[in-house]
């Protein structure tokens, strides 16, 4: 289960929906866009962000935002 | 010719090894045949089961301690060694990481994982077979797949939310938040498939000492892993090691020479760990007796060797003027006092008897090395 090799999550449909995009209304593209959630640097607040969103905590208005940590699963021998 | 046999007094000399204030001596046994001219010491099994003693001094669940007599110091140090290395039990071995945002780093982690001492019903121990690892270097040799009868899977999930009910000023942060601190407790024993029929309610895979912190976590931060754990060898890493102190040392021997009396008799008895050295009067028959030291002396005290067994060895009474020849300090060459501490899976004299069962393995395979080696 949990020790099989790791598949790549393929990125195409993603891709797709960037690549059609052709750059109309900004409140148009933002339905479309996935959001991805990341921290804040100050308060550590999970900010979701979208394409285009300024890029600034929406509790605390701090403007440097982290990536969350990755989900892959990582093994490690325990010695 | 029949063997010379020495006397009891001669024997007794030779299992005697002499501590010196800066020396030891009669360090190595000399029982064996062709040592001393016209005597036999050939290894007899009556013999062995004549002489050989086992006495129990403490027997706790998870410390005993007791002496081995007439015993060779190899047999006695193969036991020692077979209870830290050679005895199975079950450890962390891997840590599959979900998500850890705390602020200690996942290998590191992963390494005290693996130290966390764990216990389970015994019978599904020996019921549980090894886990062979793949490896690189031998292509012949199969890998294991991990099933019910050589992995336990254990869970680690635990996430850091502030505590609504805390008061506002409170500093501790246990209270403050929930899950501040992970411990050995939270983790949680998976059961697959025939494990659930031999690790039941106490037999249950768990940590022997639940309150081992394992993280510090504040609110937001997660730890979410899977944990498998396989059977394994001292040997091979000290985390499969089931007794956490397994040693040895001989009774300690000492022997008044010449009488200790008086004033020198207290001093006599404060250079020993208490117990060791005892205070007597002399008796008039003592007294009256010629040549015996204690002429004269009726009524004093005078320093007996009590219980030699709880003195360190410390040598101190060698550094005084007053006591110079008047006391040999030894050990008992065939006497080992062990000591086994286990970390919680077996209990300690069955400890013991694990170990001896390993030895007699090994000497099994041995035999039937030897066997084939003729064939």
């Amino acid at each position: 289960m949990s020790r099989e090799a790791y598949q790549v999550p393929s990125m195409g449909a993603q891709q797709n929906t960037f690549g059609t995009e052709t750059g109309g209304f900004g409140g148009a593209m933002a339905v479309d866009t996935p959001s991805v959630v990341y921290l804040c640097g100050e308060c550590s607040a999970r900010v979701p962000l979208k394409r285009g969103d300024q890029i600034r905590c929406k509790d605390c208005g701090h403007r440097v935002l982290y990536k969350e940590r990755t989900k892959r699963m990582v093994q490690f021998e325990a010695r | 010719m029949a063997p010379l046999v020495p006397s009891h007094e001669e024997l007794q000399r030779r299992r005697i090894i002499g501590i010196n204030a800066e020396t030891v001596t009669n360090i190595p046994s000399t029982d064996f045949p062709g040592h001393w001219p016209g005597e036999s010491h050939g290894w007899a099994t009556d013999q062995f089961k004549k002489d050989f003693q086992v006495e129990f001094h403490s027997n706790d669940q998870f410390e005993a301690s007791f002496s081995l007599i007439g015993l060779d110091a190899a047999v006695a140090n193969a036991f020692r060694r077979i209870l830290m290395a050679e005895i199975p039990t079950l450890a962390i071995e891997y840590v599959y990481v979900h998500n850890n945002t705390s602020v200690i780093q996942d290998e590191v982690l992963a390494q005290r994982l693996g130290l966390v001492p764990l216990k389970g019903s015994v019978e599904g121990i020996n019921w549980m077979h090894w886990f062979r690892k793949p490896s690189e270097d031998d292509e012949g040799a199969e890998a294991n797949t991990p099933s019910d009868f050589n992995t336990v899977v254990l869970r680690l999930e635990v996430e850091c939310t502030v505590n609504p009910d805390a008061a506002a000023d409170e500093q501790d942060p246990r209270k403050r938040y929930n899950n501040a601190h992970v411990y050995a407790k939270d983790i949680v024993f998976v059961p697959v498939g025939r494990q659930e029929q031999y690790f039941v309610d106490e037999g249950a895979i768990q940590s022997t000492n639940p309150d081992i912190l394992i993280a510090k976590l504040r609110p937001g931060q997660k730890i979410e892993m899977e944990l498998h754990c396989v059977k394994g060898i001292g040997a091979d890493h000290a985390k499969f090691s089931p007794v956490a102190t397994a040693t040895y040392r001989l009774l300690p021997d000492i022997q008044i020479e010449r009488p200790i009396i008086g004033e020198d008799a207290k001093k006599f008895a404060n250079c020993f760990p208490k117990g060791v050295i005892g205070l007597e009067s002399v008796t008039s028959e003592e007294a009256a007796r010629r040549g015996s030291g204690y002429e004269g002396h009726a009524g004093e005290q005078k320093a007996v060797v009590k219980d030699p067994f709880k003195d360190t060895v410390s040598r101190e009474c060698l550094r005084h003027e007053e006591f110079q020849g008047k006391v040999k300090l030894g050990r008992v060459r065939d006497h080992f006092i062990f000591n086994v501490e286990s970390t919680g899976q077996f209990d300690s004299d069955v400890l013991f008897l694990e170990s001896v069962k390993v030895l007699k393995l090994k000497c099994a395979q041995w035999k039937r090395g030897l066997t084939d080696l003729m064939a």
